[in-house]
Parts: structure tokens; C-alpha cells; sequence
């Protein structure tokens, strides 16, 4: 009786293993060889060695070496906006051993604006993780007479043009969500474009030459805890660690999100198993404690998508810059 | 005690075993560039920028400006010992230096040369710690408007002032503002001169077209040279006698004070310093007859005076974000790739970049001062080495340096063009320092030309209503219409190359 029950139980179990290798073998004998030992995959990073994204791209491609079980190694191409690097990545073959860091705003706007002759689009670009978010916001100085973000809107409405804002470029996130503030409450501001970077602009706004400082949650955690500065708003959909107390726009009544944020893609043609492949081990990787603690050590907030809501997200950025592209060239 | 408790912060930075590591390898990078003959300061901060991408800011700072004032430290050497200037701003040394060598008295001229050299290097740096706290606390004045008025000031400075052509100065200055257009307009976010290259959209690099201009001209200049490799080897000691030391004395106070002076006016260079200490010594010598046959006072000065102009030219860079001189625009755009903008906001953003860098100059010095005194040998053997050897390899290191600063072929296709480009201008005699300054000045004056403008909303009045930017522009326009007047003729022939 219990030797038969025995073998029974034996029977099913050898039955359900052939049933799974039969399901699995295909999916299997396709990943297998990805990643080959040895073979390194690059991540292209159109930024230079040591600025926040190469930082952490750095930080991911150790984790994703432990993961994958093959070197990882970052390479940087700056120039031109990320442009340079995101035609290396379209044209990159598609066999998953390339990929490319893709930040957003200059990912959409370098294929959006027709001047830089970009000879990618969207759809060169198979989303595979969102990991790292900036939201941004507005802020003012400790003395200024601006109280709420109601006030500085209402004032920039009443005076067009008048209340100086900056951002660190036409093509920035700063510039495109002024826009987008704009354009939903009719204020007007008189944008000043610091091309050159944050720091310059905040000399200008910690100097009083500007009145209102648009900027992104990492650029100003400092002068938030010495009390400089008061921070407005942030356009995210909930409320900043680095800043409590401080309410979002919407919270406020103004529906804006608008953040710099940081992600990863392959070439189009890539095969769906490798991408799920890459996806699953930049998933698990983000999701360990060690890679927060890293993340956090840089100031970097992480914010994790996975491709098919980084694809979403993607989609409805695209369709928000291609509505204020045209308001820059004005 | 403010300046005291700042420095205190800086050495505990330059102190570390690896920042003294950059002051060493900068020390001696110079040095060598000093000693040899044909490679100026530009070249070689130039041509090392790529090298310190890998590295922390004050790092990479440390290293570049360890490299720029050793340089003035080894180009005594063979003024001395060759009667060749390794570099301009030692070219006066050569007079006094050569004669002491050929009487057996090199060593003795090297040493003052080397103790001179300290004593300057130091002063100035004293003076660039006092002069850091009362003008930084100017820093938050400096809007995109009174920014723009300094840099008109700085450029209008150069331009009265470089070259010995004021024609050729100014066609090359506007060259370089013309290469400065190049890249994304900084408002409209449009291409301008890109011809469809995505590299030129950022602008054009100029650390490619520096290390083309200075150093790969410079290379193929001297690939036409002979040098005479005469060396004067015998030197009995290298001890100077108390009646050097004594005489010795109020050159090297003179030095320094003329130095210091001189660095702080942007367009001077080193070897207007190093000539007007050489006069100053001859107008207050009580046997100005002797100049000429090896006077100890004639190399004293003039390597004290070319050592406190390098690291006072660095004051103005500090304070004001202004370069005075080619050299510091070239560390300038490298503090710039490094994502730091010179100018008072540093010494309030990055306290630990900007003292840490000030305090290493002191620790330079001291490594300069060991590394020529009792080493001055292996200087001199280095020399030997024959030329075309030694620039094979150099530009070997030049190719590999600026792929290197974006991994992209393209900067060493932009460093060739310059360089061929560099090599006509200097067949030509057109000065190259022009190009440097408004190739770094022009990208930062257009944008606060055109931030000024966007934040008066198109009204060019907010020049007028800011007082600094007013004085600063009052200023400007004074040297710009001073050279038509002919004020400053008599200087020219002095002021000409770094």
C-alpha cells in the first residue's frame, strides 16, 4: 500500500518535470545563449563619466554583471544632447549585447525637433526599465513676496512677462514645464535659459537676479534644509522626501508632472526573449537593497517602470513635447 | 582668521595622499614641459586635459595647475644651461643665466632660480588667499549682466594688449569668437555652422582645437628646427655663496611683488613679468654696467617674477571666473569640462575644489622646489633624449588624448585640421593666445549677453541700470579706444607669446 503510493506519487512527479520541460524548452533553448559568458554587453551613455546619469548607469551596470553573469560596461559618448549616443543605440545591432541609456527630456526632443536632423524616431527604441526620476519644481527665495505658487502664477497673469524664471535650456525639462504652466493657466514669464547648467542659474536666483527658480527635487535639497530657500510646488503625484511639508502642483490645483527622468533601451529588432531577459535582470537588480542604498548615497531618486508602463510613459511624453515644441521656437 | 580657518579646510583636502599624488605628477609633467624646448604651458595643460577625466575636480585641478607653474620652474633649466628658453616667460633668464653657466656658476643660478621661484610662487598664493574672501563675498552681485560687462572688460583687455600686431590680434580674436558660434544657439535651440555633424552641436570642443593650435603647431614649428644640444656640463656647486643670497635678496622681493601685480592684469603673460623684473633690476642696480656678464640679480628676479605671475594670474580666474592669460584659459575650460564655473560661486559651492586647489599650490611648490634643486640632473638628461624620438611619442599621447575626451575620432580629425591651421597662423606670425581667450570667453559671453537680454525682456537699459556692470563697461570701452591713442604702443614687443 505505501510502496504503491510510493511510486504513484513518483509518477506524477515525473509527469509534471516532462510537463514543464516540454512547456519551458523553447523559451529555454532561445535564452540559454543569452548572455553568452564572455561576451560583454555595452550600455551607451550619451552623457560624460561622472555626471548623475553615467553615475547611474555605472551603479546598474555592476549589479546587472552579478545578474547577467557577464561583464557589463558603460561607454560613454557625450555630445550633442545624448543625439550622438541614441543613433549609436539605433543603429546598434539587435542582438541585445547593445544597449542605451535614454534620458527624457533630450531622448523625445533630439527625434521631435526637425533641426537636429535626427535619424531615429520612437519607434528605433525598444523600452526596457525607467529607473531613476527627477520631478520638478518651483521655488523662491526666503525673503521673496511670493507665498504660494497661486501667487506667482497669479502675478505672472497680472504682469506678463515680467517675473523671471529660469531654466537650464529651451529643450530642458524646466523650460517645457513652464510651457505646459502657461499654456494651462495663461501666465506669462519671462524665461531666462541657462544653458550652461543649474549652477550658474542658481547664482543668478540666490543673487536676486531671478525671481523664481524652476529647477528639478536634487538641486536645491541643501538650501531647503538651511532654510534659503521656500519651495513652491513640486510637479510630481505625491510629495517629495527630500522636501516635507511641501505640496505637489496638483495639490495646489495645477495639474503638472513634469520631471528630467532616466531609463534604458534597446535597439529595435531586439529579440522578446532577450528583452525580457535585460528587463528581468534590471528589474531584480533595482529592486535590491544594496542597489537603493547606492542609488540614495548619489542623490538619485529611484522610480522603477517596467517596459510596458515605461513604453506608457514614454508614449504620453512624446505626445506632451510634441504639443510645446513649436512654443519654443516662438 | 577667516582666510586662516578656509586654508585649514584646503590643506586637509590637498593633504591627502592622493591629491599630493596629482601636485607631484603635475610637478613633474611640468617641469618637463619647461625643460623642453618647444612646448609651452599651453600645450601641456592642453594636451593633459584628457588625462584627468577619470579624476575628482580638485584632482584634475591640482594637477593642471601643478603643471602650469612647474612649468615656469623647468624652463629655467635650459635658459641657463642651453641659452634655449623652455618657455617664453624664461627667455630674459637666458641673458644673465647663460653667462653665470659658462663661468662654472650654473648650479648657483639654478638654485637662486629654484629658491626664487618658491618665494614667488608662495607670495602669490598669499595674496590669492586675502584677495579670495573679500571678493567672494562680491560673488552673488554677479548676475548674467554684470557678468557680461566683466567678460567685455576681460576681452577688451586682451585685445589692446596681445600680440604686436593690434590688427592680426584682433582678426585672430574674432576667429575664435567665429569658432565660438559654432553649436546649438543657446536660446533658439537652433544648429548654427554644424554642417550636419551631430559632434559640433554642442559647439566645438576646445580642448581638440587647443591641443591642435598649441601643440601639434607647435611640434610641426619645431620639426623645422635644429637645436643646438651644447651642453655646458661642468657645474661646481650647486650651494650659492652668502653673497648670492645677499644679493639675491631684493630681487626676488621685487620679483614678487612685480609678479603678482602683472598676473592680475588679464592679457599680461609671464614673460612681460619676467622682462620688466629684469629692467627694474637694472634701473635700481648700483653697477648696472655689470648686466650682461652673469649677474646673480639678473636671474633672480626674473624667475621670481615669472613664478609669482603664474600663480597671481590665477587670482583673477579664482575671484572673478576671468582667465588672464592663454595658460589659464586653457585650466579655465578644464575646470568647465569638470562641471565647475570658475568665479566667486565656487569658493561658496565647492569650498573644498577651491581651497583644496589653493592650499595644493603651496605643496607644488615645495615639490617643484625639491624636484629642481637636488634633481636638477635628471633634467638635463632628459634633454638628451633625441627630439624626433621624444615627439613621436608626444604626439603619439596627443592622438590617443583627444580621442579620449569623447571616445570619438572626430576630436582627433578637429585636433589635425587646428593643427595645420595653427602652423599657417604661426608661419603667418599671427598670435594664437587671442583665439584661446575668445574661444573659452565667447560661448559664456553670448549667453549672458542673451540672459541679460531675455530677463529685461529685449531692453539693452539693464546694462546701464546695474552700477558694476556700468563701471565694468566704462572701463571696457577706455581700453578699447586707450590702443588708438597709442598709449600702450611702447609695451607691445614686450607682451607678445606665453
Amino acid at each position: 500500500m505505501q510502496i504503491q503510493n510510493y511510486f504513484a506519487r513518483i509518477r506524477t512527479l515525473i509527469n509534471i518535470a516532462f510537463f514543464l520541460i516540454f512547456l519551458g524548452f523553447p523559451s529555454i533553448s532561445i535564452a540559454l545563449d543569452f548572455p553568452q559568458k564572455g561576451k560583454t554587453i555595452q550600455i551607451l551613455v550619451g552623457f560624460a563619466a561622472g555626471g548623475s546619469s553615467d553615475v547611474g548607469a555605472r551603479i546598474l551596470a555592476s549589479g546587472l554583471e552579478k545578474e547577467l553573469g557577464t561583464s557589463v560596461l558603460v561607454v560613454n559618448k557625450p555630445g550633442a544632447s545624448g543625439q550622438i549616443a541614441y543613433t549609436m543605440l539605433s543603429q546598434a545591432p539587435p542582438d541585445g549585447y547593445t544597449i542605451g541609456n535614454t534620458n527624457f527630456p533630450s531622448a523625445v526632443v533630439t527625434y521631435l525637433d526637425p533641426a537636429r536632423k535626427a535619424t531615429y524616431n520612437r519607434k528605433n527604441f525598444i523600452p526596457l526599465a525607467l529607473h531613476v526620476i527627477d520631478p520638478g519644481l518651483f521655488a523662491v527665495k526666503k525673503d521673496s513676496p511670493f507665498k504660494t505658487l497661486r501667487e506667482v502664477i497669479e502675478a505672472a497673469k497680472a504682469n506678463p512677462k515680467k517675473i523671471k524664471i529660469c531654466t537650464t535650456g529651451i529643450q530642458s525639462d524646466e523650460a517645457f514645464a513652464i510651457l505646459q504652466l502657461q499654456k494651462m493657466t495663461g501666465a506669462q514669464f519671462a524665461m531666462v535659459h541657462f544653458s550652461q547648467g543649474i549652477a550658474p542659474a542658481m547664482t543668478a536666483f540666490l543673487g536676486g537676479k531671478i525671481d523664481v527658480f524652476c529647477g528639478n527635487v536634487g538641486d536645491l535639497i541643501a538650501q531647503f534644509k538651511s532654510g534659503e530657500v521656500r519651495i513652491l510646488g513640486i510637479m510630481d503625484e505625491k510629495p517629495s522626501p527630500f522636501y516635507p511639508g511641501v505640496k505637489t502642483f496638483e495639490e495646489q490645483g495645477y495639474k503638472l508632472y513634469n520631471a528630467s527622468s532616466r531609463g534604458f533601451a534597446a535597439p529595435a529588432g531586439t529579440p522578446k526573449e532577450i528583452i525580457n531577459i535585460l528587463s528581468e535582470a534590471i528589474k531584480k537588480v533595482v529592486a535590491s537593497e544594496e542597489h537603493k542604498k547606492r542609488m540614495a548615497d548619489m542623490g538619485l531618486t529611484l522610480r522603477y517602470m517596467d517596459p510596458i508602463q515605461y513604453a506608457k510613459y514614454w508614449d504620453d511624453y512624446e505626445a506632451i513635447i510634441k504639443e510645446l515644441l513649436p512654443l519654443t521656437k516662438e | 582668521m577667516e582666510a586662516i580657518h578656509n586654508l585649514l579646510l584646503g590643506f586637509s583636502i590637498a593633504l591627502t595622499p592622493q591629491n599630493i599624488l596629482f601636485a607631484f605628477i603635475g610637478s613633474v609633467l611640468g617641469t618637463l614641459i619647461g625643460v623642453l624646448p618647444g612646448i609651452g604651458p599651453v600645450a601641456g595643460v592642453a594636451m593633459l586635459i584628457p588625462l584627468t577625466f577619470q579624476m575628482t575636480p580638485t584632482g584634475a585641478i591640482i594637477m593642471l595647475t601643478a603643471l602650469f607653474y612647474g612649468t615656469q620652474y623647468g624652463g629655467t633649466i635650459t635658459s641657463v644651461l642651453l641659452n634655449v628658453p623652455g618657455e617664453a616667460a624664461s627667455a630674459i633668464t637666458c641673458i644673465e643665466g647663460y653667462q653665470m653657466a659658462k663661468k662654472g656658476r650654473g648650479g648657483v643660478a639654478l638654485s637662486i632660480a629654484a629658491i626664487g621661484s618658491f618665494f614667488g610662487g608662495t607670495f602669490a598664493t598669499i595674496a590669492l588667499v586675502l584677495a579670495a574672501g573679500p571678493l567672494t563675498r562680491f560673488a552673488l552681485e554677479f548676475g548674467p549682466v554684470e557678468f557680461f560687462a566683466l567678460i567685455t572688460l576681460g576681452i577688451s583687455l586682451l585685445m589692446g594688449l596681445a600680440g604686436k600686431s593690434m590688427i592680426k590680434a584682433l582678426m585672430m580674436g574674432i576667429f575664435g569668437l567665429l569658432l565660438a558660434m559654432i553649436g546649438m544657439d543657446p536660446v533658439s535651440g537652433i544648429p548654427r555652422f554644424t554642417f550636419g555633424r551631430m559632434e559640433l552641436m554642442d559647439g566645438i570642443g576646445f580642448v581638440p582645437v587647443i591641443m591642435g593650435l598649441f601643440g601639434l603647431a607647435e611640434i610641426l614649428m619645431n620639426a623645422e628646427k635644429q637645436f643646438s644640444q651644447v651642453f655646458i656640463e661642468k657645474m661646481s656647486s650647486l650651494i650659492p655663496t652668502c653673497k648670492d643670497f645677499r644679493d639675491s635678496f631684493g630681487p626676488i622681493l621685487r620679483g614678487s611683488l612685480i609678479g603678482t601685480l602683472l598676473g592680475l592684469v588679464p592679457g599680461m603673460t609671464g614673460s612681460a613679468s619676467s622682462f620688466l623684473s629684469y629692467i627694474a633690476e637694472r634701473k635700481v642696480s648700483k653697477h648696472p654696467e655689470r648686466f650682461g656678464s652673469g649677474v646673480i640679480e639678473g636671474v633672480a628676479g626674473p624667475e621670481t617674477a615669472n613664478n609669482a605671475h603664474a600663480n597671481g594670474a590665477l587670482i583673477p580666474l579664482f575671484t572673478l571666473g576671468i582667465p588672464a592669460s592663454p595658460t589659464v584659459a586653457v585650466i579655465m575650460g578644464a575646470f568647465m569640462m569638470h562641471g565647475l564655473i570658475p568665479g566667486p560661486f565656487l569658493f561658496k559651492e565647492h569650498p573644498e575644489v577651491a581651497w583644496g586647489v589653493i592650499a595644493s599650490f603651496y605643496i607644488g611648490n615645495v615639490i617643484l622646489l625639491i624636484l629642481n634643486l637636488p634633481l636638477v640632473g635628471i633634467w638635463i638628461k632628459i634633454l638628451k633624449i633625441p627630439y624626433g624620438l621624444l615627439f613621436g611619442i608626444i604626439l603619439t599621447f596627443m592622438v590617443v588624448g583627444a580621442y579620449s575626451i569623447s571616445n570619438s575620432a572626430f576630436d582627433v580629425l578637429i585636433m589635425t585640421i587646428f593643427g595645420v591651421i595653427g602652423y599657417i597662423l604661426r608661419k603667418l606670425d599671427f598670435p594664437l593666445a587671442p583665439v584661446v581667450l575668445t574661444l573659452i570667453l565667447g560661448p559664456l559671453m553670448e549667453r549672458s549677453l542673451r540672459q541679460s537680454l531675455e530677463m529685461s525682456q529685449g531692453d539693452f537699459r539693464i546694462f546701464l541700470e546695474s552700477p558694476i556692470a556700468l563701471v565694468l563697461l566704462i572701463l571696457a570701452s577706455v581700453f578699447m579706444i586707450a590702443p588708438t591713442f597709442k598709449f600702450i604702443k611702447k609695451k607691445k614687443s614686450v607682451i607678445s607669446g606665453e
